[in-house]
């Protein structure tokens, strides 16, 4: 079970995941960035603070944006993470490659210092 | 044994028939000349009605044969058969009595030797035509066979073989026998005559054609009695050779069925068309339910459905509202005999009318089988939608119109009802068998898959006797992506490749094949694992999709030194059991998944780790699927419990901890759970 909510703000877009990705909803979390990113938002939040679990495949989804966000000049980060995830995506490196803040404040601090 | 040929039987009959006729021919001659000249010549009468009896036999010996041959022709060209004989006959007996006409005034007119020889011509042509046509009666009689008809029919032919004897018996006289013996051949006639169940099998045309036959047959029959009897009256003193009960009882026996034939196919000839209708019905029925064959359409069957309901009832004008699957709208399809204005304008009443509106403002009624009902349309006046569903669901509806009002009776309405019926099941069917095909298609290009990938994962892993290795995979789908493998340099040389692919199912499987080839390719140059890695990556850069990424841990074993070097593409930490601390750790140590950077900056992301092992040491490589695997309650397995497992189980053997592990993570997820990842594990040993 996914459930995804985008929430605009002035100058950036947040994205709350609540659930799951796995293999059979990864799309839709893959549809709400393309959206995100066709609408010319150069700053994205993943709030993922409600996330229980996320699978290779929702994993992949990330990664496949990365490239995108380098060529656009997109601010992209992940905040708000359980330990579980949160080393899952250690694991794999992919913290390495997208920045991931503890908090939304921290996020936000981050999204803004530059 | 000897046995006579089939096709020479007839010739036969026919020349010992001819023969017979020209010796009775002589015989009666011989008679007749003595008779006139008042000459004892020595001939008895018996002799004649004997060779009478023997012409009769071998006449129907031959007709028996050549009817069976033409058996299967229709009944028409058999009743022409017959009434043709009989036209010949009548033909024959009237130039007959035309010369004898134009001969009047000769001595040749008088001549009794000359009239004789005549009349034994007539006798034999009315003897052909007799013989012919009670045989096509049987033919016809026994069209339809039961035993009962069957006994009727053989019983009736021995009472005519007694019945051609029977002239030797009354001497050729009118007594109470030969009376008694015509009454029961005629009351037998008439009780075969009622079989005449052939009838209804003739179409309205060839009922009339029948009809004109048989009056042919009656015709040339009775002119054939008249004449054989007018012979006798007027030539009393002459011999006479119809006074056979035999020749007599064939024909009250051929004019009787022709009678009755004539008057049921005439009256038959009113009711025929609908005969006709239910035959084609029934036609149409068979082809409904037979239509659909694979790789035929449903349009096919609809397109009969349409063409059964109207002919069924006789409607005007008719269509086919098909509800589309997806898009919303109708879409009509088999439109018969209506203009597409006229379509529109006629459903647009028919919607405004009760009850259709109710039905096709719905269309979710599954209790409705048909609507049918007045119209007020200034050409049509009564209509009847038929719903037509497949699987319970709509799939259309079947508009019929007549331009009478209460057009449609209860008749017409059950049979249209089965026809729908019918198609639906038809349909049903098509649709299953197709699904059916499919699934089975992709069953079977999925087994080839699991056959493939199956043989992709090693059967056995490199070892020397330093170390004991097992390994174990399972999919949670039919294929997986997990992948193990190892390579065997020198003696103490190993390469190990512990992978797992992004995603699951057939998509995985064709990366992890990919990865198997890589890892063949490159493991040949003996890199290091980091620049193993480095190649492996760029090399999947360039074929894996923009989303999907392969975890791996690469390790190179020098069994000579205690040695292992590793590095780590983003793939679950090692479980190492070190025997000298007897503690459990995971190695960790920093690394990116394969395909996750695609550019050259990859390399930066990796570390090399090493390794120095002691005896008794357990190296636990393993797939995320093992830590994520999942109870009833949603808790993972977990790297803490593979910890503890190992910990606790590091003593046994490699094959032994393996199978422990499998257990352990099986026990958890509990037994009627299905794997929802692919899990693999590769367990290592060390002895010394």
């Amino acid at each position: 079970m996914l459930e995804i909510i985008l929430t605009k703000k002035e100058s950036h877009t947040v994205i709350q995941l609540n659930g799951e990705v796995d293999a059979s909803n990864s799309v839709e979390l893959d549809q709400a960035i393309q959206a995100v990113v066709a609408e010319g938002t150069k700053k994205i939040l993943v709030d993922g603070s409600s996330l229980d679990y996320i699978s290779s495949a929702g994993l992949g989804v990330f990664m496949s944006y990365l490239e995108d966000f380098q060529d656009n000049e997109i601010a992209f980060i992940i905040f708000g993470l359980n330990d579980k995830v949160q080393n899952v995506f250690h694991i794999l490196g992919l913290d390495q490659l997208i920045t991931i803040e503890t908090g939304q404040d921290e996020a936000l601090a981050r999204l803004y210092e530059a | 044994m000897f046995r006579l040929p089939n096709i020479q039987f007839g010739k036969i009959t026919v020349f010992l028939a001819v023969l017979t006729w020209i010796g009775l021919l002589l015989v009666d001659l011989t008679r007749v000349f003595g008779t006139v000249n008042e000459i004892e010549v020595g001939l008895d009468s018996e002799l004649t009605w004997i060779l009478e009896i023997l012409f009769f036999i071998l006449l129907y010996l031959f007709f028996s044969h050549s009817i069976a041959k033409h058996q299967n022709d229709n009944f028409l060209d058999l009743i022409w058969r017959a009434a043709s004989t009989g036209l010949i006959a009548m033909g024959v007996g009237l130039l007959i009595v035309g010369f004898y006409v134009l001969m009047q005034d000769t001595p040749l007119y008088a001549d009794p030797l000359l009239r004789n020889f005549f009349y034994h011509v007539n006798f034999a042509l009315t003897s052909l035509f007799l013989i012919s046509t009670a045989l096509l009666w049987k033919h016809l009689i026994l069209y339809q066979r039961n035993k009962s008809v069957v006994q009727q029919w053989q019983a009736f032919e021995i009472i005519l073989l007694v019945s051609m004897f029977f002239v030797l018996i009354n001497k050729n006289e009118f007594d109470y026998g030969f009376f008694f013996g015509m009454t029961f051949l005629i009351i037998y006639s008439t009780i075969l005559s009622a079989n005449l169940k052939w009838i209804p099998y003739l179409t309205f045309k060839e009922k009339w054609k029948s009809i004109l036959f048989l009056l042919t047959i009656q015709i040339s029959a009775a002119f054939l009695f008249f004449q054989i009897m007018d012979y006798s009256f007027k030539n009393p003193n002459l011999l006479d050779l119809s006074q056979n009960l035999f020749m007599l009882g064939l024909f009250a026996f051929v004019i009787i069925y022709s009678l009755f034939s004539f008057l049921v196919t005439l009256f038959n000839l009113p009711t025929s068309s609908v005969f006709e209708q239910k035959l084609i019905e029934a036609i149409n029925f068979q082809r409904l339910s037979q239509s659909i064959q694979p790789g035929e359409k449903e349009e096919q069957v609809l397109d009969i459905l349409m063409d059964s309901c109207m002919s069924a009832a006789y409607v005007d004008a008719a269509w086919l509202e098909i509800i589309p699957k997806d898009a919303e709208g109708r879409e009509i399809i088999h439109q018969r005999f209506i203009s597409n204005d006229d379509r529109l304008d006629v459903r647009k009443t028919i919607a405004g009318t009760k009850p259709f509106s109710d039905h096709l403002s719905k269309e979710n009624n599954e209790k409705i089988e048909y609507i049918y009902g007045k119209i007020s349309h200034e050409l049509y006046k009564s209509a009847l939608v038929f719903p037509l569903r497949v699987n319970k669901k709509l799939l259309g509806n079947i508009f019929l119109v007549k331009e009478v009002k209460d057009g449609f009776n209860k008749e017409m309405i059950n049979i249209i009802s089965t026809f729908v019926g019918q198609a639906s099941i038809s349909v049903e069917n098509y649709r299953l068998l197709n699904e059916a095909i499919v699934t089975e298609r992709y069953k079977e290009e999925l087994e080839i898959a699991q056959r493939v990938q199956r043989s992709l994962l090693p059967t056995e892993l490199h070892h020397n006797a330093c170390f004991e290795i097992e390994g174990f995979s399972a999919a949670a789908d039919e294929v997986g992506g997990d992948y193990y493998e190892t390579y065997q340099f020198d003696a103490t040389n190993f390469a190990l490749i512990i992978g797992d692919v992004s995603g699951k199912g057939t998509s995985a499987a064709f990366n992890m094949s990919q990865m198997k080839g890589i890892f063949h390719s490159l493991v040949q140059f003996g890199l290091s694992p980091k620049p193993f890695l480095i190649h492996a990556n760029d090399a999947l850069s360039r074929c894996l999709e923009k989303n999907h990424f392969i975890t791996t841990t690469y390790y190179l074993l020098d069994t000579a030194s205690k040695k292992i070097l590793f590095s780590r593409a983003g793939h679950c930490p090692t479980l190492y059991y070190n025997a000298t601390t007897r503690r459990c750790e995971f190695l960790k140590i920093n690394g990116l998944g394969l395909g996750m950077l695609r550019n050259q900056q990859y390399g930066n992301f990796l570390e090399e780790g090493t390794l120095t092992y002691s005896p008794s040491d357990v190296l636990v490589l393993y797939t995320d699927g093992i830590i994520e695997a999942k109870n009833q309650r949603m808790e993972e397995f977990g790297y803490e419990q593979l910890k503890y497992v190992v910990n606790q189980y590091h003593y046994l053997s490699a094959k032994e901890i393996k199978e422990v592990i499998i257990r352990k993570v099986y026990e958890f997820i509990g037994k009627d759970a299905l794997p929802d990842d692919d899990y693999s594990l590769m367990v290592i040993k060390f002895i010394e």
